[in-house]
């Protein structure tokens, strides 16, 4: 059974179409990453997917329910972006709560485990650090044992230890067998949680496959220099080079392989190169160069 | 449902505010009112009660309606602003049960403030009543705060954040004082007098009155707290439903 279906799913905010027709189909039992830029239309499906929001028009099912009535036989957790957490509890007792509202939850001992909360338990929630308050978002998330996790850019106020031990987490979660759906804008983050990544950017998935495709798909790094006058032929076949685009005197060059790219400028061709500029493609610039 | 409720209790008595306010709050005004005012034995012409009783009964009132309005309005407004509300929708706890389960804490919560001014008026102005009147009065106060949950509720699903709590006091002052809960309603301006028999403290206060005065129950003050219940209860259905289902 599929755990997610979209069909021309669409949601618009006044004269913004935030989502615009998203085709979707994630069978159960895979960790799949919705990548996109800010903007792109993640959290609006999400919220979709969640009840939150309500769908202008197409459908969207969840082990072949409703969104509202998947959430209600608690087959979905899910960590929401920036929910605050409930003043005068403990963690123990959130996340004790959390569960008891579920059908066939984790046992609380695990469950801390898995979020690895257990030295927490009885600390007051409110006096948590940023990175222990969102290992509890994902302890709320998980604490009914649900089928689908769904996860709305959960790493975006951590530091990079706690987001090695959150997506460690998650994927000992994911390993029960379970669905799990995140959004991000990080393609290093797609790339090494997921099995399958979906890019989506104006409301439409541009981009569906493995992380290592759409990782080659958006291309490593830029190599930007300044031409001039001199001519441009062959740059498009120096190694590495996926595209070439000229502005005014200034080339660009999309390289899977700067370092090759860079040497090859150089050793192989007579130009005279200036101001020479090698960066890493923004995801922003990747997913223009997927839209083109 | 029951789990949230018990967890909204336990997170009210951990409050200090609350506790002062709600709580604590009533308990020095009846010491205040009643040894400022209370040393003449005379009795209040409306009620016919003593200052003593009539003021026990008034902050009881106050502070349970003091209760029911901060659980309900003010914390609504910051859990709606904060996400903790969409957190609880994202889990099988429907809107109807989050609803209930803040208005029985509400009713629940109300207790502490009312017994702890009886507590006091029997200890301090040796207050004393039957059993059954005990038990009336507690159970009719504790029903009459049923509006106020109802119109906190509506206040907290309509005024955003850091409001809410200057909009609940501006309701809640303003309602205590022609409610005849500060002072007698006999001792107010003639218009309010007028205007006091419609207002729900007022009439949810005087269900306490008759009762201690070992009176009936007025059929009208029930009739007026019934409607008053409806007519937010409703509006703040409304309120709510805006407020938390999708657009």
């Amino acid at each position: 059974m599929n755990a997610i279906t979209f069909s021309q799913v669409r949601k618009a905010f006044g004269a913004v179409q935030a989502v615009d027709g998203i085709d979707l189909t994630i069978p159960a039992g895979r960790s799949i990453a919705l990548l996109g830029p800010n903007g792109a239309g993640k959290s609006t499906s999400i919220s979709m997917l969640l009840g939150l929001a309500k769908i202008d028009s197409g459908e969207i099912s969840v082990f072949g329910e409703t969104p509202a009535k998947a959430v209600e036989k608690g087959y979905v957790g899910a960590m929401l972006q920036e929910a605050k957490l409930p003043s005068g509890l403990t963690v123990g007792e959130i996340a004790d709560f959390v569960r008891g509202l579920y059908p066939a939850p984790l046992e609380l001992a695990e469950l801390l485990e898995l979020a690895g909360l257990t030295e927490l338990a009885g600390r007051r929630a409110d006096t948590l650090s940023g990175g222990q308050a969102q290992r509890l978002r994902f302890a709320m998330a998980i604490a009914g044992s649900p089928r689908l996790l769904v996860l709305d850019e959960p790493t975006a106020a951590m530091d990079v230890e706690s987001r090695r031990l959150f997506w460690a987490s998650m994927r000992d979660y994911a390993a029960g067998g379970r669905t799990v759906l995140f959004a991000t804008h990080y393609l290093e983050e797609a790339d090494e949680n997921a099995d399958q990544v979906i890019v989506i950017a104006h409301g439409k998935v541009i981009a569906e496959g493995a992380p290592a495709e759409i990782k080659r798909m958006a291309g490593g790094r830029t190599v930007r220099f300044t031409l001039g006058e001199q001519p441009s032929a062959g740059l498009d076949a120096l190694p590495g080079v996926t595209a070439v685009e000229i502005h005014g005197a200034t080339v660009t060059l999309r390289t899977d392989d700067s370092d090759g790219t860079a040497e090859a400028l150089f050793k192989k061709t007579t130009l005279k190169i200036r101001d020479l500029e090698i960066t890493g493609a923004g995801l922003e610039d990747a997913f223009l160069s997927l839209t083109k | 449902m029951i789990k949230y409720t018990r967890l909204e209790i336990l997170r009210t008595f951990r409050d200090r505010r609350f506790l002062f306010f709600s709580v604590g709050f009533p308990v020095m005004l009846y010491l205040l009112w009643t040894n400022v005012f209370g040393d003449d034995g005379s009795s209040d012409k409306t009620t016919g009660l003593t200052v003593d009783t009539y003021m026990m009964v008034a902050f009881g009132a106050y502070g349970a309606i003091g209760a029911a309005l901060s659980t309900t309005g003010p914390r609504l407004a910051t859990e709606l602003q904060d996400g903790w509300l969409r957190q609880l929708q994202v889990t099988p706890l429907r809107s109807w049960q989050v609803i209930s389960a803040r208005i029985v804490t509400a009713l629940t919560v109300a207790l502490p403030s009312m017994l702890l001014v009886a507590l006091t008026a029997v200890i301090t102005k040796g207050v004393s009543l039957s059993a059954a009147q005990w038990a009336g009065t507690v159970v009719a106060l504790t029903l009459g705060v049923l509006p106020f949950a109802a119109l906190g509720t509506l206040i907290g699903a309509t005024v955003k954040g850091d409001s809410a709590q200057p909009a609940m006091l501006m309701v809640y002052f303003p309602l205590a004082i022609i409610g005849g809960l500060w002072v007698p309603v006999s001792n107010l301006p003639s218009f309010l007098q007028d205007i006091a028999p419609y207002t729900p403290a007022n009439r949810m206060a005087e269900l306490g009155w008759d009762i201690v005065g070992g009176n009936g129950v007025s059929g009208a003050g029930v009739l007026v707290l019934v409607v008053w219940t409806a007519a937010l209860g409703a509006l703040a259905t409304f309120g709510y439903r805006r407020a938390t289902v999708a657009a």
